[in-house]
Order: C-alpha cells, then structure tokens, then sequence
C-alpha cells in the first residue's frame, strides 16, 4: 500500500517536469529557430510482488510477479522537425530548409543554431542576434563589405554583386545523436562536415518556432489531466492507510 | 528535481516579453503612415542555461532598414532618400540625430528644419526671398532667387552606419549613433552604398500593414496559451497542498 502511495507520487512529480517543457515550449513559439522538446516518461524500478500467508510458521513465500513502482522522466529529446518559413524582407534574415545548422563561435567554442537573425555589426561582422560571429566554410568569422547583401541558396554571400565568404553550414547525419542542446537556441556537437552541406538558404526570411499550438494544448491538458488522476490516486491510498490503522486490529 | 513555482516563473516571464513585443508592434502600427519611419522587431530568445529551462526572454529590439517606397508629391523641400543614407538634424541640446523623414520646411529664419523643427544639418544658405528650395540627386540645393533665376545655394550630405539596425532611437523619427550601429560615416549623395536623393518625393513607413497585423493575431494567441499554461501550473500547485485534504 506504501508502495502504491510512492508510485501515484513519482506520476505527480513526471508530470511536474512535463508542464515545465510545455510551458518552455509554449514561451519559444515566437523563437525562430527554435526546435521544442519532448519529454518521455518511462516506468521507474520493478520489484517482486510476493504474499505471505499469516501462518508464520509456513514460510512459504507466494511470488505474485513483477509490480511497477511509479513512473519518471525519461531522457528529453529534441525534434529537429524543419519549422515553417516566414517571409521578413529583412537581407540579413536567413532560413535553412533542410538539415543543417549555421554555425557560430561563442566564448565557449562553437555552436550550431537554426536561428537566422543575423545583423552586421558596428565592425562589419556577420552576427546573431545575440552578438556571436557567423562562421564561414573554413571556420572564420565572416566579414562583410559596404553594401547590399545577397546570398544565394547555396550559401554563397556577396555584397554589390561581388562575391565574398559561403556560410559555414553544418551536417548532421543524426543531430539527434550528435547534438546536445547547451544555451539558448544554440547546439553543441562534433565538428560537423561543411562540405557536403545540402540544405537550401532562403534570404529575406525566418525559419519559425517548430513548437506546434494544438500538440502544445493537448499536452497541457494530458498533463493537467494525468496530475489531477494521479493526486486523487494519492488521496485514495492515505485514505485506505487512514483505514487500516484505525479499523484493522480493532477488537469487537 | 523541478519545482512548479519555477515553471510558474517560466509563464510570468514569458507573459512579460509579450507585453513588451504588443507596445512594439502597437508602435509600428501606428505608424503605418508617418513618413520614413522603419519598423522596429523585437527578437526573443530562448532561455536555457545549463539544461535548466527558463522559458523565453524579449533580447532587444531591432529597427528593419529596408527601403520604403517612394511616393511623388507636390512639394520641393520634400526630400527622400533611395538607400542606405540617413539625413542629419541637430537636437535641440545640440547633439547629431538622424532621420529618413524628409519633409522639411523653410522656417521664419530661414532656417531648413524637419517637420518637427529640428534644423537640418547642410552647407548653405537660404537669401531672403528665395523660393523653391530643391535638390538633386548629388546633393546639390537649389533655389529660385528674387528675379526667377534657378541657383545653386548650397549641398547636402547623408550619412550612414554600418549596422543601422543598432541605432538607438530618439522619439519623434529621428535615430541617434549607438555602439551597435558603429561610427557615423558622412558622404555626398549619388556616391557608393550612400543612397541618392530625390525632391518631391516622399518615403513611405516601411511598415507591412499584413505582417504586423498578423504578429499582433499570433501574438495575443500566444499571450493567452501562456496565460493557460500559467493558470494551470497554479491549479497544480494548488493540487498538491491539497493533497492531504481527503
């Protein structure tokens, strides 16, 4: 009976850690670039169901079988699902179709991100919104000339038509594998190959949040729902406990 | 080990980035027809640091410098720019702003100032009884004198930022140089990536009425989807005082 009262509570806390996800997702709709992640539950340890008779002097054990004690977390993972394109007019807006990651150098060492933001900076850098240096094919920061900017689908960047340093965009054969999500909008991974990037670069637009709003409100009210069921489960228990210690053992 | 209050903060923030996002975009809107204005964005970004969930935060606002379209007008001292360029007025506490707003006026002191008073920074000089005030495409300033005669009186110069997406704004249209945008870089009109200068012409708000409207719809969708999410961890954490109520 303990055991079912820890097992109801494991549900409650599983069920914790999935509304923050959610809640996280639910922020980042408006992230371009953003990929949402999911959280998967999986049972917690089993252990052996056994019965014993009253008789102490049987010794006899009854196995019963295996009896889950609960659920929790499993590892999150993220979905590298391509997110819709959105039309900006903005040049130095880029969307990637197809798999792929721009990347950029960070204090920490390079990093991978879908967030095409970029601006120039006061020293004609390419950078993210949040200041990082764009990285070409041969890993340099990309310096751009005075003037209009185009960049072709295959990466190739040129100002007032003349052709300067190509995107440095990294391939993944499984980003799932080989990615770890480490700061905000930013993946961290092996060095990726650059070489035989396929993906399509889109000037002028943004590639949206992939956290999708109707698979969002059902999750929030999967969670809403398997918290409430699991919270009366635990209320049930300690009212079977409350029971058994006040009328069990009771004489006449 | 994740707590609910923390989730709660995840909601709160995010509910106050939007906030902030539906004042830019109000901005933007309402200046769907102000003359040289140019649509402001505001980023977010994701907040995670050591795997720990924070939800979303507004990063910064940035201004979207792409062209907005040329119309005629009727006028000769209105004066737009087609490019990178920005016009240069001095601020009434004598610092250097900086506008795509090109509807000047020729005060009682004869004085080229914008339509907010700001004098227009140029080299020359406007006589008494001259009218007609214009330009070229170069720069050059041209007025016709008291006898008819068309002269030369005077040339403009635009001026141009590396990242005019960083400028800081002033109110009232006008920019101010900020450490995002680098140094200002001053040159003729007509000259490479400084954009030429038209008269009787007028730059529209750069403003896409059909995109800002449907930021806004998105927007309040998202608002009130976080606002679900918040009021539900609240009924959680309410569930879980409750626990021992049976």
């Amino acid at each position: 009976m303990i055991k079912g009262l820890y097992s109801a509570v494991s549900a409650m806390m599983m069920n914790a850690t999935r509304q923050q996800t959610v809640s996280h997702n639910i922020s980042n709709m408006q992230t371009p670039g953003f990929k949402q992640i999911l959280t998967t539950a999986k049972g917690f340890m089993q252990t052996q169901d056994v019965y014993t008779t009253g008789n102490l002097n049987a010794n006899q054990i009854n196995y019963l079988g295996t009896l889950g004690l609960g659920t929790q977390v499993s590892e999150e993972f993220i979905d590298y699902e391509q997110g819709a394109l959105q039309n900006t007019e903005n040049p130095l807006d880029l969307a990637l179709e197809g798999n792929g990651f721009f990347t950029v150098k960070t204090p920490d060492g390079n990093r991978y991100t879908r967030d095409g933001r970029f601006l120039r900076d006061a020293d004609n850098n390419l950078v993210t919104v949040d200041g990082f240096q764009v990285l070409d094919d041969a890993g340099q920061p990309i310096q751009l000339a005075e003037g209009d900017v185009s960049v072709s689908s295959e990466g190739v960047i040129s100002v007032n038509g003349t052709t300067g340093a190509t995107l440095g965009i990294g391939v993944f054969t499984d980003p799932e594998a080989e990615l770890q999500h480490t700061e905000g909008n930013l993946f961290t991974g092996p060095t990726a190959s650059t070489s035989d990037a396929t993906p399509r670069v889109s000037q002028g637009y943004l590639e949206s949040s992939n956290a999708n709003p109707s698979q969002l409100m059902t999750q929030l009210v999967e969670v809403a729902r398997s918290y409430e069921a699991a919270q009366k489960l635990v209320q049930n228990q300690d009212e079977l406990l409350g029971k058994t210690i006040s009328s069990l053992g009771r004489i006449g | 080990m994740t707590s609910l209050f923390h989730t709660l903060n995840i909601s709160r923030q995010d509910i106050l980035s939007h906030m902030l996002d539906l004042d830019v975009t109000s901005n933007n809107l309402a200046n769907v027809n102000t003359a040289g204005y140019k649509t402001n964005r505001s980023n977010f970004q994701e907040l995670l640091d050591q795997q720990i969930k924070e939800g979303t935060k507004l990063d910064h606002t940035q201004i979207l410098t792409m062209q907005g379209t040329l119309t005629s007008s009727t006028s000769s001292l209105d004066w737009a720019i087609q490019g990178d360029g920005f016009f240069s007025v001095t601020l009434p506490d004598g610092t250097i702003g900086y506008t795509r707003d090109g509807q000047f006026v020729v005060d009682t002191d004869r004085t080229l100032v914008t339509a907010s008073g700001y004098p227009v920074v140029w080299d020359g000089e406007i006589a008494e009884g001259m009218t007609n005030v214009s330009v070229t495409a170069d720069g050059t300033v041209t007025a016709v004198d008291a006898d008819g005669a068309t002269v030369e009186i005077g040339t403009i110069e635009l001026t141009r930022f590396p990242n005019p997406g960083g400028l800081a704004s002033n109110g009232d249209n006008i920019f101010l140089e900020s450490d995002a945008s680098g140094a200002a870089q001053a040159g003729a009109p007509g000259s490479e990536n400084f954009g030429t200068l038209s008269g009787y012409k007028v730059e529209q708000s750069n403003i896409s009425l059909a995109q800002e409207l449907t930021h806004l719809m998105t927007l309040q969708r998202a608002l009130s989807m976080t606002l679900r999410a918040f009021q539900q961890t609240d009924t959680m954490i309410t569930q879980a005082i409750n626990l021992r109520k049976a």
